[in-house]
């Protein structure tokens, strides 16, 4: 007892007259205190890629995806209503308020902040890291990109380039604009990247990333801006290609394999890893929860939502095969590798081949079985909402980004952004639409070496000049790069330079599911989020949305 | 140092005997009241003097230095004061007539005590003989329903369920709105750390509600205070106490789910996805099989006495609540320690106190909620061999025994409250000394999940530990004097120095070959599954604190203080802020003109203001522009390791952040009667302003799309009526009838402000929402200016088609289907209770006592989210639905509407005890009484859920009924026999 009396009256002595109130960070740093190692600057510069995470799967792709004919979220039971969200995008009725059109604004200029606040910290440290000049371009590369994905999805966004501003001045930029601002800060920076392709630079910003950025806003300079460039389209494009630092992977589904590291064609891609980095969870968000054993995963893990219809998977995909005979199961083998990437009709318990192209197992008595009915995707379908159990199966499924056995979401698979066959078809497109022909060969030409990859080298499926049409690039852009995040970029390309009406889904009549024709060109805009403006009441609505 | 300075006033008045009477002899004696029962806490007094003490928990009272002839004083609560001649030699027997005045009553009102007559703010003191009766999980709920102002909520029967308490009503939008905790002095850093108190050892619970008199605690006195003591000894012969009891609970009510004849005739179905046969075989109430009725015990033995200027108090208890939900429950053994010394002819008090607590919890997994409503009743829980049912269902479905009885999951918590305090008068009426208190908390937790059947989960399991700890150290000096008869002058002044720390560690892993291990191997699985983590933080508050009250001739009343806080956790542009407070108050009889009336025994107006803080919102560090771990990034180049932790502000820096400030003022009426009825009135006027909360800034420029700012308003204003009579007063027959009723409206004034001079307008701020497949992105209720907190924003559900479809008004005499719903359908819905009250009556006869209280809330609407999942045709295909669902009709997707919110007013019998009290036995034998008692033994409501009383306002899930969370774990009906047997 006299102990604690003592240690009382000497806590109080020693307390008495203290008025300092600084405590130590335990488990956090002060921005002040850190930047001082290059680890450290490495950790601190991170953040600026990592947000790309966030983008690369769920909403950013929903948006880009179920927004056209390509992908589709129907109300299975009660399952994946969401307060009418994915139907709202099916049906270009999304409103300024819909929680995914604010929330992907926020990743995107949260990406655009991360960098802007880099920038500022690394341009003002009293020691500047060695490599400065290469992190400045490749933040401001890098923040072209987030402003590259705002231009197309949101159209008329504020330039902000600096992490001190004031708020109060951030007001909306014209398309022009944000146009002629990325396209400088690229013209800029893109010349100051590494050009080196390895390990250092995996999943960094490279000069051929940067064109690859180049060569996207130039494509789609008619609908930014009005004005096309194609030719500078097809420089940016040459560019990448006759670098010689990429090629076509022989096998299409090595680019999105679990590990997929090794892949000569992809030009950027964001990393992902079963155990470290989490998040990938593509197999998550389309198969159903009965089909673990197909692919070794984990019971009851697996979401049963997105899909493709029919109408896109008969409509653009070559399902011709070759069958084998084994044991009383008979295998598939199809021509064109990329029809692999879709699971249609009966599903086995027997483990799914690598890869999903060859020896597909085509009949089996090895049926999965959902509530006592045969597990089988049915791609063409007329409800958007079908509470009945056949509803829970409707639609193809997509396995591009192979599921890794023993997982539960979260695939190492990381996720391609820029890949060569996407530039070889842009730098086509450019061509039949008006570039001059340079040394990468023409459309047919550049064409064939992504089909020729495709049929396995398989030279009679090649083109002639002749299909080179706007519809038929249009089909092998849809074969090539479904759910990647191009599909609703690509329509709304092409309406504006073909004068057609792919996107609003007028074309040749009706979507199935039914979906009205939209009441005007403004949907090819998302609007500026509503949640946006109550913040910043600055910013003006994209026309043909109700303004604020 | 509460409990430190109701004992330096006792010896104050000691002091002050000495110095009068230096020829003097002692006396001693016993009072009881009118059928015999000894009364503890009895003033004695010299007449004409302020010297005295109170009677021992036996009623016996030992007064030294009393001159012969002498007379004294007895006085108490509740009961009439008595003028007796001291004999000196012979032991004096008092007999005290029982009144309804108590305005002696010493009630604690932080950092100092009072008599309740002084008062000048809004303080409510309960006694223990006024607690509410029966098992108690949590002590608080002693005093659920007694004080008005104040609602304390035990959302549901789990034991291990952390209590709500909210004084006037919501204060603040962020997370923490529960008043402070002060334990015997030691302010808890965290209010539920009340729950690790044993229940029996608590004398009393005092509650500073208005801002005149919680503003002595500053920063952290918003939210109102609840001050509690705990055992004292007192001199005399050595005294042993024990109250034991045992009994049961049992879940109130299950959800109307079809059985296995009734779910077949409906055409349900289950089919078995995990991979075995699909059984069909059963008949079974899933609610059932993962409930149980659980015996419940507690004991407590307490030990007191003291000689010679030493006194003590310990007592040993021990609790066993085993939960309604199998494998759940809570163990707890407490001590508790109370020691007093005066030395140096009393100048000198020394107090120490040491509660110490050790808790073992079991958990319950809050999915099998989900599960049991979703299961099939003709699925078994076991197959044919007697294993358990390996089942799934769906993607979320499965059999919820196994999961819940086969996983380890539960926590030991160690509570330690150490106080002491040092008090000397130096001079006549002026004492100095200094206080110190230490809160340790302590919790580790295990889990260990082992390979489920039917769930295809990897076996995994995990550790953690966290402590909790404050360190508290003050100096005070304290003046008490009067002078001319008339002007007496109570003052304070008071440093206090606060240190708070808390950190965890926790470590993970899976994949492990052999289940017996548990979690005691966590490095035998899979290596490069294991995962580790901790976290550690601190903060600082230091204060100031002065007091002064007067009053002239008990007649007029002046309080006035002024508190500065200093933190830590504010921004470096307001790191000091100033508290004050003054109130007046009237006793209209003392004054001739009211003096005399023969049947108005007491009538005081008081009127106070006063300002506090509340800084819980805040956490450490919340200023700085900090960088966190922000996800992985591949960094292929780095040869040793190629996944690193990315560093990235996880926030916005505010160093102008600061406590949120409230504002209030109180009028009040306190009154006697006819020496049968008492009462108190009161008006407040409260108001909030810098309102912490999370707001959306734009982005761009800003990356993170929120800041914690001070912006905004909100205002709360009530009345509180308390109100007790004694109806009938016989010496056999007596029924004493009290209640209280509390009105509170509370309103978001503002969300509208600037930070750095730029506007912030958040106005609209989605808060909760509702829950389950197939439900994201769907807000219910939000923060809106001109509506109370959580306010619900809804379509209103007309009907169904013919086709089961749901239709809604669509604002224009119309009706949509709900593909067609726009938010311009939809109304904003007040869910705020009206007002809660609470009803008590006590009826003796002889031995006999019966005490039963009713408890209400009217006028509150809950979304019952449970019944949305439920209550659906659609569920036969995969699950269970409802009788209701099934008459429903509904075979609609599952819409977020005002068909789900319910009104959701009740009226409870919280408690009914009888109890037959034997007395004194024999002289060793000093008392014994039995006792019989039923907690929630009805429940008269139109709530469609299971119970009417969830969790209260302050977190997200405000007003809505979860399945899987807050609510979930089902509510209990308990029954309990018991003891209180005294011996020395």
């Amino acid at each position: 007892m006299k102990c604690l009396i003592k240690s009382m009256l000497i806590i109080s002595i020693a307390l008495s007259g203290c008025t300092k109130l600084d405590t130590p960070v335990y488990s956090n740093i002060e921005n002040s205190n850190f930047w001082s190692t290059p680890d450290q600057v490495a950790a601190g510069i991170a953040p600026a890629y990592t947000q790309l995470q966030g983008l690369c799967i769920w909403d950013y792709q929903e948006m880009q995806g179920v927004t056209t004919d390509e992908i589709i979220i129907p109300t299975r039971g009660n399952d994946w209503y969401d307060n009418g969200g994915h139907q709202r995008m099916y049906l270009h009725t999304w409103t300024a308020n819909d929680d995914m059109v604010n929330g992907v604004w926020s990743t995107i200029f949260g990406g655009i902040g991360k960098c802007n606040f880099i920038l500022d910290v690394v341009n003002n440290l009293s020691e500047k890291p060695a490599d400065v000049d290469n992190i400045n371009a490749q933040l401001k590369v890098l923040r072209a990109y987030y402003y590259l994905l705002a231009i197309d999805t949101y159209g008329n966004v504020p330039i902000v380039d600096s992490y001190q501003i004031d708020p109060s001045s951030v007001k909306n930029n014209t398309r022009q604009e944000v146009f002629d601002f990325i396209e400088s800060e690229l013209k800029e920076n893109v010349p100051l990247l590494s050009s080196t392709v390895d390990l250092s630079t995996y999943g960094r910003a490279t000069k051929w990333m940067g064109f690859a950025v180049l060569a996207k806003l130039y494509l789609n300079a008619q609908v930014y801006t009005g004005t096309a460039k194609w030719a500078e389209c097809a420089a940016a494009c040459d560019s990448i290609i006759l670098s010689g630092k990429y090629s076509l992977e022989p096998g299409y589904f090595d680019n999105f394999k679990p590990q997929n590291d090794a892949s000569k064609e992809n030009i950027f891609v964001v990393p992902f890893d079963n155990k470290y980095i989490g998040g990938n969870d593509k197999e998550r968000q389309t198969l159903h929860y009965n089909q673990n054993p197909t692919f070794g995963l984990l019971a009851g893990s697996m979401y049963n939502g997105w899909c493709t219809h029919g109408d896109f998977y008969y409509g653009n995909y070559d399902t011709a095969s070759t069958y084998s005979n084994n044991g009383g199961k008979i295998y598939r083998s199809f021509k064109d590798q990329r029809t692999g990437q879709f699971l249609v009709g009966q599903q086995y318990s027997d483990l799914y081949p690598y890869p999903p192209d060859k020896n597909v197992l085509s009949h089996s008595t090895t049926n999965l079985l959902y509530d006592d009915m045969p597990l089988a995707y049915q791609p063409s379908f007329t409800l958007i909402s079908d509470p009945s159990n056949a509803g829970r199966l409707v639609g193809a499924r997509q396995i591009k980004y192979y599921p890794e056995a023993g997982a539960n979401g979260s695939q190492s698979n990381d996720v391609v952004l820029f890949r060569l066959a996407d530039i070889i078809l842009m730098r086509a497109e450019a061509t039949m639409r008006g570039a001059a022909v340079g040394a990468t060969g023409t459309a047919d030409e550049l064409v064939n070496k992504v089909r020729l990859r495709a049929y396995n080298g398989d030279a009679s499926y090649s083109w002639t000049g002749a299909n080179i049409t706007p519809a038929n690039l249009l089909a092998e852009r849809a074969r090539e790069l479904a759910w990647e995040g191009w599909r609703r970029q690509d329509l709304i390309r092409f309406d504006v330079a073909d004068g057609t009406n792919y996107f609003a889904g007028a074309r040749g009549g009706t979507r199935s599911p039914a979906k009205p024709a939209d009441g005007g060109t403004y949907t090819r805009l998302f609007p500026i989020p509503g949640p946006q403006h109550s913040s910043n009441p600055n910013l003006v609505q994209n026309p043909g949305y109700p303004a604020f | 140092m509460m409990i430190a300075l109701r004992y330096t006033a006792m010896l104050c008045l000691t002091v002050c005997a000495l110095f009068s009477f230096a020829q003097a002899q002692t006396v001693t004696g016993t009072v009881m009241d009118n059928k015999g029962a000894n009364l503890p806490g009895i003033s004695v007094v010299i007449k004409g003097t302020s010297t005295g003490t109170v009677t021992a928990e036996d009623g016996t009272f030992t007064l030294n230095n009393v001159k012969a002839g002498a007379k004294l004083v007895f006085s108490g609560a509740g009961f009439a004061s008595q003028e007796v001649s001291a004999t000196p030699g012979t032991a004096m027997n008092i007999v005290l007539e029982t009144t309804v005045a108590n305005l002696n009553e010493v009630v604690v009102i932080g950092y100092g005590t009072a008599r309740k007559k002084d008062l000048t703010g809004a303080v409510a003191n309960v006694n223990s003989k006024d607690f509410n009766q029966g098992p108690v999980n949590n002590p608080v709920q002693q005093i659920a329903g007694k004080v008005s102002g104040v609602v304390i909520t035990q959302p549901s029967g789990d034991p291990n369920q952390n209590i709500s308490i909210r004084l006037r009503g919501q204060t603040s939008l962020t997370g923490n709105q529960a008043p402070l905790i002060v334990v015997d002095g030691v302010q808890l850093p965290d209010p539920n750390q009340i729950s690790s108190i044993s229940p029996a050892d608590i004398v009393s619970y005092d509650v500073l509600k208005d801002a005149s008199a919680t503003a002595v605690y500053g920063a952290r006195g918003a939210n109102g205070v609840i001050l509690i003591a705990t055992k004292r000894g007192s001199a005399g012969r050595t005294q042993v106490d024990y109250t034991g009891m045992v009994g049961f609970d049992k879940n109130a009510r299950k959800y109307d789910l079809l059985n296995a004849e009734e779910f077949v005739a409906a055409g349900g179905t289950t089919d078995n996805f995990a991979g075995g046969a699909t059984l069909r075989n059963g008949n079974t109430d899933w609610v059932d099989a993962i409930t149980r009725t659980a015996p419940t015990t507690s004991h407590n033995i307490g030990i007191s006495g003291g000689a010679g200027g030493f006194n003590y108090h310990g007592s040993l208890s021990y609790l066993n609540n085993q939960g309604i939900v199998i494998n759940s429950g809570k163990e707890m053994y407490g001590l508790n320690l109370n020691a007093q010394q005066k030395a140096l002819n009393n100048k000198l008090t020394i107090n120490l106190g040491v509660n110490a607590n050790r808790a073992n919890r079991k958990w319950t997994d809050f999915s099998v909620f989900y599960y049991a409503l979703q299961m099939a009743p003709i699925a078994p829980v076991h197959d044919s061999t007697g294993n358990y049912y390996a089942f799934r269902n769906d993607f979320d479905i499965y059999n919820p025994v196994p999961r819940q009885e086969m996983q380890l999951n539960r926590s030991i918590d160690q509570t330690n409250l150490w106080n002491g305090s040092i008090d000397y008068e130096i001079v006549d009426g002026l004492k100095l000394g200094a206080a110190g208190s230490m809160s340790y908390f302590n919790r580790q937790s295990d889990f260990y999940q082992p390979a489920l059947p039917g769930y295809g989960n990897i076996n995994n399991g995990n550790k953690y530990v966290e402590n909790n700890d404050s360190k508290r150290g003050e100096l005070h000096a304290y003046y008490v004097k009067t002078f001319n008869d008339k002007h007496n002058v109570n003052a304070t002044a008071v440093y206090e120095y606060n240190y708070f720390t808390t950190n965890n560690g926790r470590a993970a892993g899976e994949n492990y070959l052999y289940d017996p291990n548990e979690n005691n191997n966590l490095g035998g699985g899979n290596p490069a599954r294991n995962s580790v983590s901790s976290f550690k933080d601190a903060y600082k508050l230091i204060s100031f604190m002065g007091r002064v009250m007067y009053n002239y001739d008990t007649r007029y009343y002046l309080t006035a203080s002024l508190r500065r806080d200093g933190s830590s956790k504010f921004g470096t542009n307001h790191q000091w802020g100033y508290f004050p407070s003054v109130a007046v108050a009237w006793r209209l009889t003392q004054e001739e003109f009211l003096k005399n009336t023969g049947w108005l025994n007491e009538l005081k107006i008081s009127a106070g203001w006063g300002r506090t803080g509340n800084s819980d919102a805040i956490s450490p560090y919340q200023t700085l522009l900090l960088l966190g771990g922000s996800g992985t990034f591949y960094n292929p180049a780095t040869p040793s390791f190629n996944y690193r932790t990315a560093y990235s502000p996880s926030q916005n820096a505010n160093s102008d952040l600061k406590w949120e400030t409230r504002q209030g003022m109180n009028f009040q009426v306190d009154f006697s009667i006819f020496n049968r009825i008492t009462g108190n009135i009161n008006v407040f006027n409260d108001k909030t302003k810098d309102l912490l909360y999370n707001y959306t800034v734009p982005t761009p420029p800003f990356f993170v799309s929120n800041i914690w700012a001070n912006v905004g308003d909100l205002t709360n204003k009530g009345v509180e009526v308390q109100l007790n009579a004694d109806i009938i007063k016989g010496k056999d027959v007596s029924w004493n009838l009290g209640g209280q009723i509390s009105f509170v409206k509370t309103r978001v004034e503002s969300l509208h402000g600037t930070y750095n001079g730029y506007d912030l307008n958040t106005d609209h701020i989605a808060a909760g929402y509702a829950q389950g497949r197939g439900l994201s992105n769907n807000p219910i209720t939000y923060l809106q200016v001109g509506y109370s907190p959580y306010v619900f924003y809804l379509p209103h559900y007309v009907g169904l088609d013919s086709e089961g479809k749901q239709l809604f008004d669509d604002g224009k005499d119309g009706t949509v289907g709900k593909g067609d719903l726009n938010d311009d359908m939809k109304k904003y819905i007040d869910p705020a209770p009206k007002f809660t009250y609470g009803i008590n009556n006590l009826v003796t006869y002889k031995k006999w006592a019966l005490n039963f209280f009713l408890r209400g809330v009217s006028g509150n609407k809950y979304f019952n989210n449970t019944r949305m999942l439920i209550d659906n045709v659609q569920n036969l295909k995969n699950g269970n639905t409802t009788k209701t669902g099934l008459e429903s009709g509904d075979k609609d997707d599952k819409v977020a509407s005002d068909r789900w919110l319910v009104n959701a007013s009740f009226i409870r019998l919280d408690n009914a005890t009888l109890s037959y009290t034997v007395g004194k036995i024999s002289d060793h034998f000093d008392n014994l009484r039995f006792f019989i008692t039923g907690n929630n033994l009805f429940v008269i409501t139109k709530y469609t859920g299971l119970d009417p009383e969830i969790q209260v306002t302050g977190t997200n899930n405000a007003y809505i009924d979860m399945y899987n969370a807050d609510n979930a774990y089902y509510k209990s009906r308990s029954f309990s026999v018991g003891v209180n047997l005294s011996i020395k």
